[in-house]
C-alpha cells in the first residue's frame, strides 16, 4: 500500500473507531437523520403519488355541454365549431340523444332504468377535451367562460369539480413537506454537529497527541467528516428500509382507500435513482453536519 | 554569550535550536520568559532547570511552535517560530520528538498503535510502521508487550512508551518536560539513560526538570531560568555518574 493508500486507509479506520467510542451519541445522530428522511420521504411519497393521480385523471378531464333540447343539429354544429377555436381545446365531439342513449344502455343497470320510456330524454351534448397544459382549473374555467357566452347552452357540466379542491390540496402537502423537510433537516444537522462537537471534546487527548506528534489539520478534521457522512448514510439506509416496510404493510389499505379516484392504478414506491437521492440526502446532511461542529472548532494546533 | 543575529529562514547549520532575546508575555507587565537568548548545537544535551513557574515547559512550548514568542525571534531547525504559519507547524513537529511527565498515552490502544502515531501521520506504509515500531520498543525494552495497553504498564514502562514514540520518526530535536516527575529513583535513571542515549546518536536534547541531583550526576549542560530569565548557562563538565 503507498502512502496515500495507507492514508486512506487510516482515516477510515479512524472515522469507524470513533463511531465505535461514542456507541450511544452516534446511534442518536443516525436515528434523528433517519427520523426527518423517512418524514421527508412519507411526504415525498404522498405528493408522488398525488401528481400522478391527478396526471391520470388529468387524461380524462373533459367539459360537456348539454344543448337546449329544441336546438337543431346545424346550430349544435355550429357551437361545436365555434368552440373548437376557444384556447386549450383539443378535441369537440358532438354527440347525439341516440349516441348518448346507446352509451347509457351500455351502463350497468341502464337497462331497468329505461323500462317505460317512450321517447329519448337525454339532450344533444358537445364533449370538450382540453390541451395537456390546459388540463387545470384554470383551462377548464376559460372554456366554461366560452360556453356560458353562447347561444343554445342548457347546462355546463365539468364532472370533476373536486380537483381544483385536491390540486390546492396536493399542494399544501408539497408545502408542508418542504416546510417540515427544512425544518427537520435543520434539527438533524444540529444534532450531528453536536454528536462530531461531543466526540471532539471526547477525544481532546487524542487529538492533540496527534497534533504533537504533526498530523496535518486534513488528518485530525477528515475523519469527523467521514464520521458525519457515514452516520448520515447509514441514517438515510434506515430510512429506506423503515419507508419500505412501512409501505408494504400500508399501501393496501390506501389503494382501496382511494380506489375511487385511482381505479385500478396502484400507489407507487420509490426508484431506484430516488431511493439513491434519500440516502445521498442523509450522507450530506451528516456531511454538513460534521462541518459545522469543525468550523466551531479550532483544535491545538498551535 | 555572543548569538548571531538570524539571518532568515531555512538555515540550518550546526545549531538546530537559536533563540534570540526572546520574552513571552501573557498580560502587560508580567513575563512568562523574558529577553532570553540560547543556541543549541546538533546532538547537544541540556537540562533546562529552575523552580515551578520559572518558565521551563514556556520555553519547550516554543520550541514546537505551541506557543509564539510576544518579542525576540526563535528559530528551530531553520524556521523562525514567529512567522511559521499554521500549515507549517506538523512539518516542523514531525522533526521534534516531545516526552511529558503525564505519559500522554492513548489507554484505549497497544502500544504498537500508540508508537505507530508518530508514523501514522506520515502516511508510512503498515508494514514499515509495524517493523520501526517494533525496533524502538525493542530498544526501551518493551517489544513483547507491543499489543498490551498502557494500563497494564508500570508508570517507568510507560514513560518508555512515551519516549519510543517521540523516537521513532528520529527526530533531530527531543524535548522532555519532567519526564522523571512521576518515576521513583531506579526508574528515573532509567528513563534518562534512554533520553541521555538518543543525543550520542546526533539529536538535540533539551530535559526541563527541577531534580537537581539528577542534572549532577549526568554533568551536562545546564541552562536555569527563574522567573522567565536565564540566570545561569553552565557548560557541560563532562562528568556523569
Amino acid at each position: 500500500m503507498n502512502r496515500v493508500g495507507t492514508v486512506i486507509y487510516l482515516l477510515i479506520r479512524t472515522a469507524f473507531r470513533g463511531m465505535r467510542s461514542s456507541g450511544v451519541t452516534s446511534l442518536a445522530a443516525v436515528a434523528t437523520i433517519a427520523v426527518t428522511l423517512v418524514l421527508v420521504g412519507a411526504f415525498a411519497l404522498l405528493v408522488g403519488n398525488m401528481s400522478g393521480m391527478l396526471e391520470r385523471i388529468g387524461q380524462d378531464l373533459q367539459v360537456t355541454a348539454y344543448l337546449e333540447p329544441d336546438l337543431r343539429m346545424e346550430e349544435a354544429r355550429l357551437i361545436a365549431a365555434r368552440l373548437a377555436t376557444v384556447e386549450g381545446v383539443h378535441r369537440v365531439s358532438l354527440v347525439s340523444p341516440e349516441e348518448a342513449m346507446l352509451r347509457f344502455r351500455e351502463t350497468a343497470g341502464a337497462a331497468a332504468m329505461l323500462e317505460g320510456l317512450d321517447s329519448n330524454p337525454l339532450p344533444t351534448s358537445i364533449e370538450i377535451s382540453l390541451l395537456a397544459e390546459h388540463r387545470t382549473e384554470m383551462g377548464v374555467s376559460v372554456v366554461k367562460q366560452a360556453l356560458e357566452g353562447l347561444p343554445g347552452i342548457a347546462e355546463i357540466a365539468q364532472g370533476q369539480e373536486w380537483i381544483g379542491g385536491y390540486t390546492r390540496a396536493a399542494a399544501l402537502v408539497r408545502f408542508i413537506a418542504v416546510g417540515l423537510g427544512a425544518v427537520l433537516a435543520i434539527s438533524a444537522l444540529m444534532i450531528v454537529a453536536n454528536t462530531i462537537r461531543l466526540a471532539l471534546y471526547s477525544r481532546s487527548d487524542e487529538l492533540e497527541i496527534l497534533s504533537l506528534v504533526g498530523a496535518s489539520r486534513t488528518f485530525v478534521r477528515v475523519p469527523f467528516l467521514l464520521e458525519g457522512t457515514l452516520q448520515g448514510m447509514a441514517g438515510g439506509l434506515l430510512a429506506v428500509l423503515l419507508l419500505y416496510i412501512a409501505f408494504e404493510l400500508f399501501a393496501p389499505q390506501i389503494q382501496f382507500g382511494l380506489s375511487f379516484f385511482l381505479g385500478s392504478a396502484k400507489p407507487r414506491f420509490f426508484e431506484l435513482s430516488e431511493l439513491i437521492s434519500l440516502v445521498l440526502g442523509g450522507a450530506i446532511l451528516g456531511a454538513i453536519g460534521s462541518a459545522a461542529a469543525l468550523l466551531g472548532w479550532r483544535g491545538n494546533s498551535g | 554569550m555572543t548569538l548571531r543575529e538570524p539571518t532568515g529562514e531555512g538555515s540550518n547549520d550546526d545549531a538546530p535550536v537559536r533563540m534570540y532575546h526572546v520574552s513571552k508575555s501573557y498580560s502587560a507587565g508580567t513575563f512568562a520568559l523574558h529577553d532570553v537568548s540560547l543556541e543549541l548545537k546538533r546532538g547537544e544535551f541540556v537540562f533546562l532547570t529552575g523552580s515551578s513557574g520559572a518558565g521551563k515547559t514556556t520555553l519547550l512550548k516554543h520550541l514546537f511552535a505551541a506557543e509564539r514568542p510576544s518579542e525576540g525571534q526563535i528559530l528551530v531547525l531553520g524556521r523562525n517560530i514567529s512567522r511559521l504559519e499554521g500549515a507549517a507547524i506538523p512539518f516542523l513537529r514531525r522533526r521534534i520528538g516531545v516526552v511529558f511527565q503525564d505519559f500522554k498515552l492513548l489507554q484505549n490502544r497497544t502500544l504498537e498503535e500508540n508508537v505507530g502515531m508518530s508514523l501514522d501521520v506520515l502516511g508510512t506504509p503498515r508494514r514499515e510502521t509495524r517493523n520501526r515500531t517494533f525496533q524502538v520498543l525493542k530498544q526501551v525494552g518493551l517489544h513483547h508487550r507491543r499489543f498490551h495497553h498502557p494500563l497494564s504498564l508500570s508508570g517507568g514502562e510507560q514513560q518508555r512508551v512515551a519516549i519510543a514514540r517521540a523516537l521513532v520518526n528520529q527526530p533531530e530535536i527531543l524535548l522532555a518536560d519532567e519526564p522523571t516527575g512521576n518515576l521513583d529513583p531506579d526508574l528515573t535513571l532509567e528513563i534518562m539513560d534512554l533520553i541521555v542515549d538518543s543525543a550520542t546518536r546526533g539529536t538535540t536534547v533539551i530535559v526541563a526538570t527541577h531534580d537537581m541531583p539528577l542534572v549532577e550526576r549526568y554533568g551536562k549542560r545546564v541552562v536555569r531560568l527563574e522567573g522567565g530569565r536565564v540566570v545561569e548557562d553552565a557548560p557541560a563538565s563532562g562528568r556523569a555518574a
